[in-house]
């Protein structure tokens, strides 16, 4: 009786490097280098303290935000073009709602959150009961929103309340235990709502992915809708989920920028979807659904930023050259992706042969 | 009777007769409110012909153009994300040969480069590499459509600002107003280039095997292959061609404002011209395709924006009108639907023959 | 064996648009029994297993389980009532781990979160039971298709399956994973399930079934117990002697001096299919013989470029060619019909013209179009010379029948000219008078000088229309026979047995 151990190449190497997690330790190792080309470039000039570390997240914070549910809805194989538009329309609601009805903003803090939810769940319906691609739904979705917000005021509202501006205010400062008491290190580094927010989903988003059911059939749908069907998962309800959860996630991304500028306008966080999307591709997450980790996301955003913060740095680079290295990184990540996935392939059909 | 009974569920199948229809609708919701929507006036002064209408075919020049080869992009079951961003490295590079004396000498003074053809053609050249890069990315390397291009989309623009050292010109060199401003027989010059674009793609694709190959790879990549058909290079000439048109676009867009503007030149025109084309009645998911629908869809997308403008709304609500189509056409054209409304027409027809 | 069966199916009845797919059909398995479903392509087995699964809904007929009668409308339903399937392409999530796979939609929760140390530590008890001491922590895709067909197994043995469904999972296997997917097989028999296996290698069903049955056409030949019937015996039940109907056809001549038309030597690619020595005379019609996944159909892309060779050579009407991509077989007057319609023949939403003009267009260039009139011209000649049944030449291709759609990737080919035609199963799953109008075709255009190389499954047509034939098995070249001089019986064997064994039988 052949009573063979196939496939047995457990290595201590071969734990951590597994295939899946190849594309978040390219984000980690290049923006390890890039860290450390600053560091050495522009050491001399505060590029390594703790306030410029905390800056690269906090300036984009709301763009993790976002692309913590877009991670989400890129793993099911689905894009969602309607994000930065569902946070401007936020923006809008709040400071509408505010300035100009006088309501309280956490009441309209709630109609945003039910508007964008359900947006988001009505074009997962659309997507799955109408079959109607994502890119277009989604499409619809960034017109609808970005119309509506224009309907509501074509002029830049502020806001000024009491909530917001508290909120906007809070800070909680790094400090160190000097003498006897605590104080502030120099150069001042503190974090503010937005970056604890996006802290908190990133670990929500987590949780979400690795612990729960309803993460698992995320990338069940992702890797291959057809046996994620045949195999009972919840198909529809998952991607509806997928897409309100990602309404969510643009409300609350929408909130954060509006406490960073503290007014509502029309046109804001225009193309802003696309840096969400590509914050999720560069952190590792496939295009094609079935692959992505958040903790790939949180680098993705760190890398995207450590960019713009070089270029500041460097100070005679045009901050053009961001977009022009954003892209290079991004058809960097593409390219490594294709390879990742065909020399999978082939190490399968060598396999094969060998057999 | 056999046969009028197969044309009949036909027509009502096709997609492109709901744009038709839908494009009529509109029209008529314009008439109704304001007859005098299709008042057509000649001004001697300019040589040119005025009226809602005419500026409805001269402003969806841009996106009709760079939709002709959205569509075959669409045909071919992809999508192109870098047009918008071609528009503006288009117009970047129009200015900076314009405007040669500022940004190489620097000293304002003698206009353009001469000869003035260049102008055009590098734009032109240099738009049409960028499509075959994209191409490349897709047919060898073997990259879905819409992250190939949504790389050039991404840097495109960041290009385009190297390209003018990020500084925005203004040219009053005639020639080159010619192209968004001058006039041919009683028409704005975009309203021709648009047409001669839509007549030569649609003789391109519709007299050469071309169009017909381009729906083989999009329905079945796989027999297309074993029947011979080189799929690659059809990848290569769409997503060229469609870069091509985009410059086109581009150039009718400085042409314009006798100027340049890398960060708001473009700006969703890929959005639109998807949009143009699924309108039109080309189904994402590739296969067969319908130029005239597209060029249909585009028309239609711009009269709802003159229509927004012309009764005073505001105008930026042609967002909210723009999805609300959508809306509708996706609805119409989804799968479950449409079942369901081939169905009834055939119901209908059969009722026809039995009567008959 | 308890006496009443586990699952019984009685008076199965399914129509599909212009075909009985089933009629009248009857099986049964029993707890811890091993059933094979044979029958070769076409036959009813897969439309038969799907009634079962609730893909098909059945026009007549009942199926009992466990003494209860159901009627699944889902695979999922049928799943859930403990009838799973393991197909020949995988069903599971790539991208998943090994764990994950067996476990997904069911995990085992801990404080409201999935707890990954019981799935990891569960799925490999599981997978050792199988013997399969392998990491269920990487993803599936990392595996080869033998160890992703246990995970398919492990997940359903899990869910408690009574009736466990294998479709064709051995023929992607190699000898050493196939005896351990038997000693699997052998081992949940002994716990009690129902094994439905279906397979094209009679090896494997002598080797592990406990009972057969056998369809053909769609029809009940009948059920056997394993020990009560020879190979030949089998084959033979499984192809069928009922010649339908004789038609008048002649056999193509071919002239003891005519040129050499195609000759390859050693020709191959590592990995799939090696040292291929053909020699075609012109007008010669060679068969290609041999069950399902013998390696004849693998031998023709090779030859056509659709895989393109790596090693040895090809020489078409004496001068030496390099074919890389189907379009240099093309240019060098090759032409092939896959065995796939759907999937690598027909352009299903573009109209019969086009398909027809598809492939001359594609040697021609786009460049250099077909006209709007010769095309018309092309396909109202072949609409006519094939009996195309269609109103005109608009019509969809999707729309037609599956014979009709034949003729018209036929006609695709015709138009092309060629001087070699391969045609892969062109007679599969389309009538009987389509079937002797395609036989017609090919013989006159031999006797017009074509070559042309002839795949089927049915030896009766194959015998009938060859002037030599090829038997394959497992990738290689088993024995050669010349038409005339073949009968059913030796063909048989030599499929059976091999050609050494076949002689001495």
């Amino acid at each position: 009786m052949p009573e063979r151990i196939p496939e047995q190449r457990q290595s201590f190497a071969s734990r951590f490097l597994k295939p899946q997690y190849v594309m978040v330790y390219a984000t980690v190792g290049i923006f390890i280098l890039i860290y450390i080309y600053g560091a050495v470039r522009f050491g001399s000039i505060g590029f390594t303290t703790l306030r410029t570390f905390i800056n690269m997240f906090k300036d984009n914070a709301y763009y993790g935000i976002s692309a913590v549910g877009m991670t989400l809805v890129l793993i099911t194989g689905g894009i969602d073009l309607s994000v930065a538009s569902v946070a401007c329309l936020t923006g809008m609601i709040v400071a509408y709602g505010t300035t100009v009805l006088g309501f309280h903003p956490a009441v309209c803090m709630l109609v945003a959150l039910i508007v964008g939810v359900g947006l988001g769940v009505l074009q997962g319906a659309a997507i799955h009961y109408l079959n109607v691609p994502p890119f277009i739904t989604t499409l619809a979705g960034n017109f609808l929103a970005r119309g509506v917000c224009s309907l509501i005021s074509r002029e830049s509202i502020s806001v000024s309340h009491p909530m917001i501006d508290a909120l906007a205010g809070w800070k909680w400062y790094f400090k160190k235990y000097v003498d006897g008491e605590w104080v502030k290190i120099k150069p001042i580094a503190f974090i503010n709502v937005n970056l604890f927010v996006f802290i908190v989903m990133i670990i929500i988003g987590t949780i979400i992915l690795q612990k729960t059911k309803f993460g698992r059939n995320i990338y069940a749908i992702g890797g291959n809708e057809q046996s994620a069907k045949l195999m009972g998962l919840p198909v529809a309800k998952t991607k509806i989920m997928v897409y309100g959860f990602n309404g969510l996630c643009s409300v609350i991304a929408g909130f954060a920028y509006l406490l960073e500028v503290k007014s509502g306008w029309n046109l804001a966080l225009n193309g802003g979807e696309l840096e969400a999307i590509t914050c999720a591709v560069i952190g590792g997450t496939l295009l094609t659904g079935g692959v992505g980790y958040m903790v790939g996301t949180l680098f993705g955003v760190l890398l995207k930023s450590v960019i713009p913060a070089l270029i500041t740095f460097n100070g005679n680079l045009l901050s053009w050259w961001g977009k022009i290295a954003t892209g290079g990184l991004l058809a960097l990540f593409i390219v490594i992706q294709r390879i990742v996935v065909t020399t999978s392939e082939r190490n399968k059909s060598k396999k094969k042969e060998a057999t | 009777m056999k046969k009028k009974s197969f044309n009949l569920s036909g027509v009502m199948q096709s997609k492109i007769t709901w744009a038709v229809v839908a494009e009529l609708l509109i029209l008529l919701v314009c008439f109704i409110i304001r007859p005098d929507f299709f008042s057509i006036k000649y001004q001697p002064a300019t040589g040119m012909l005025y009226g809602s209408l005419i500026d409805i075919l001269n402003r969806s020049a841009e996106i009709t153009i760079i939709a002709m080869g959205m569509t075959l992009v669409i045909a071919l079951g992809g999508t192109d994300l870098s047009v918008g961003s071609l528009v503006a490295l288009s117009g970047a590079l129009a200015l900076k040969f314009l405007r040669w004396d500022v940004l190489v000498y620097n000293t304002p003074g003698d206009y353009t480069v001469k000869p003035f053809i260049l102008v055009i053609l590098v734009p032109l050249a240099v738009c049409t590499l960028m499509g075959m890069f994209n191409g490349f990315m897709i047919s060898r390397i073997g990259m879905q459509p819409i992250i190939a291009t949504l790389i050039l989309m991404v840097c495109g623009r960041g290009i385009a600002q190297i390209v003018t050292n990020g500084k925005q010109f203004t040219t009053l060199y005639s020639p080159f107003r010619v192209i968004g401003q001058g006039s041919l027989f009683f028409l704005p010059m975009p309203i021709i280039i648009t047409a001669v674009v839509v007549i030569g793609v649609s003789l391109f694709v519709r007299k050469t095997a071309f169009g017909t190959m381009v729906e083989s790879v999009g329905i079945n990549p796989s027999a297309s292959r074993l029947s011979g058909i080189d799929s690659k290079k059809i990848i290569m000439i769409v997503f060229a061609l469609t870069a091509f048109l985009s410059a086109i676009s581009g150039l009718i867009t400085a042409s314009r404002v006798m100027s340049n503007d890398s960060n708001n030149f473009g700006i969703n025109f890929e959005m639109d011209a998807i949009l143009a084309v699924v309108i039109g009645g080309t189904n994402m998911s590739g296969g067969k395709f319908s130029l005239a629908g597209t060029v249909i869809g585009s028309i239609i997308i711009r009269t709802i924006v003159t229509f927004v403008y012309y009764f005073g709304i505001v105008s930026e609500a042609t967002m909210a009108f723009k999805a609300l189509i959508i809306i509708v056409v996706i609805v119409l054209q989804s799968e479950p639907v449409r079942k369901k409304m081939s169905k009834f027409g055939k119901k209908k027809v059969t009722g026809g023959v039995q009567h008959a | 064996m308890p006496d009443h069966s586990l699952l019984e199916m009685k008076g199965i009845e399914i129509e599909f648009p212009g075909v009985k797919a089933l009629d009248k059909v009857d099986f049964s398995v029993n707890a811890g029994e091993i059933h094979a479903l044979l029958g070769e392509n076409g036959a009813g087995k897969s439309t038969l297993i799907k009634c079962l699964t609730g893909v098909h809904h059945m026009d007549a007929g009942t199926i009992l389980f466990d003494g209860k009668e159901i009627r699944p409308t889902s695979p999922q339903e049928a799943f859930s009532m403990g009838i799973s399937t393991v197909y020949q392409e995988i069903n599971l999530c790539p991208n998943l781990t090994v764990a994950e796979n067996i476990f997904v939609g069911r995990q085992p929760m801990k404080g409201g979160m999935i707890n990954w140390k019981e799935i990891n530590r569960r799925a490999k008890e599981l997978m050792s039971r199988f013997h399969m001491d392998i990491d269920v922590t990487r993803p599936l895709n990392n595996y080869s298709t033998a160890i992703q067909q246990m995970v398919s197994i492990a997940r359903a043995v899990d869910i408690d399956a009574k009736i466990l469904i294998l479709d064709e999972p051995t023929s992607s296997l190699d000898d050493n994973e196939v005896q351990l997917l038997f000693n699997v097989m052998r081992e949940l028999k002994a716990e009690g399930m129902g094994i439905i296996f279906i397979t094209h290698f009679l090896d494997q069903i002598f080797a592990v079934s406990d009972r057969m049955t056998i369809l053909r056409n769609g029809t009940l030949v009948g059920t056997y117990n394993t020990t009560d019937i020879t190979k030949l015996q089998l084959v033979t039940l499984m192809i069928g002697k009922d010649i339908d109907v004789i038609f008048n056809l002649k056999r193509a001549h071919v002239d003891p001096n005519a040129p050499e038309m195609l000759r390859t030597e050693n020709l191959g690619t590592p990995g799939q299919i090696q040292n291929v020595n053909l020699s075609m005379k012109k007008g010669e019609l060679l068969g290609f013989a041999g069950l399902l996944g013998s390696g004849r159909t693998e031998t023709a892309e090779l030859i056509f470029g659709a895989v393109p060779a790596t090693e040895g050579t090809e020489d078409i009407n004496g001068k030496r060619v390099s074919i890389k991509k189907p379009l240099d077989a093309i240019k060098a007057k090759l032409a092939f019909c896959p065995e796939d319609r759907k999937r690598d023949g027909i352009i299903g939403d573009l109209s019969i013209r086009e398909n027809i003009a598809l492939a001359l267009q594609a040697r021609r260039g786009f460049l250099h179009p077909i006209s709007r009139q010769e095309q018309n011209e092309l396909a109202d000649k072949y609409i006519k010379l094939l009996s195309i049944a269609t109103p005109d030449a608009e019509k969809k291709i999707g729309d037609l029948s599956g014979g009709n759609q034949q003729k018209v990737i036929l006609a695709r080919w015709m138009a092309t000219q060629p001087d070699l035609l391969i045609l892969d199963e062109p007679t599969r799953g389309i009538d009987v008078g389509a079937k002797a109008e395609i036989q017609r075709l090919m013989l006159e255009m031999c006797n017009d000088g074509v070559s042309v190389i002839f795949i089927s499954s049915e030896l009766e047509e194959i015998i009938r229309c060859s002037n030599r034939i090829i038997v394959m098995r497992d990738g290689k070249k088993v024995g050669e026979v010349k038409g005339e001089e073949c009968t059913q019986q030796t063909l048989l064997s030599i499929i059976a047995e091999g050609e050494q064994e076949g002689a001495s039988a």
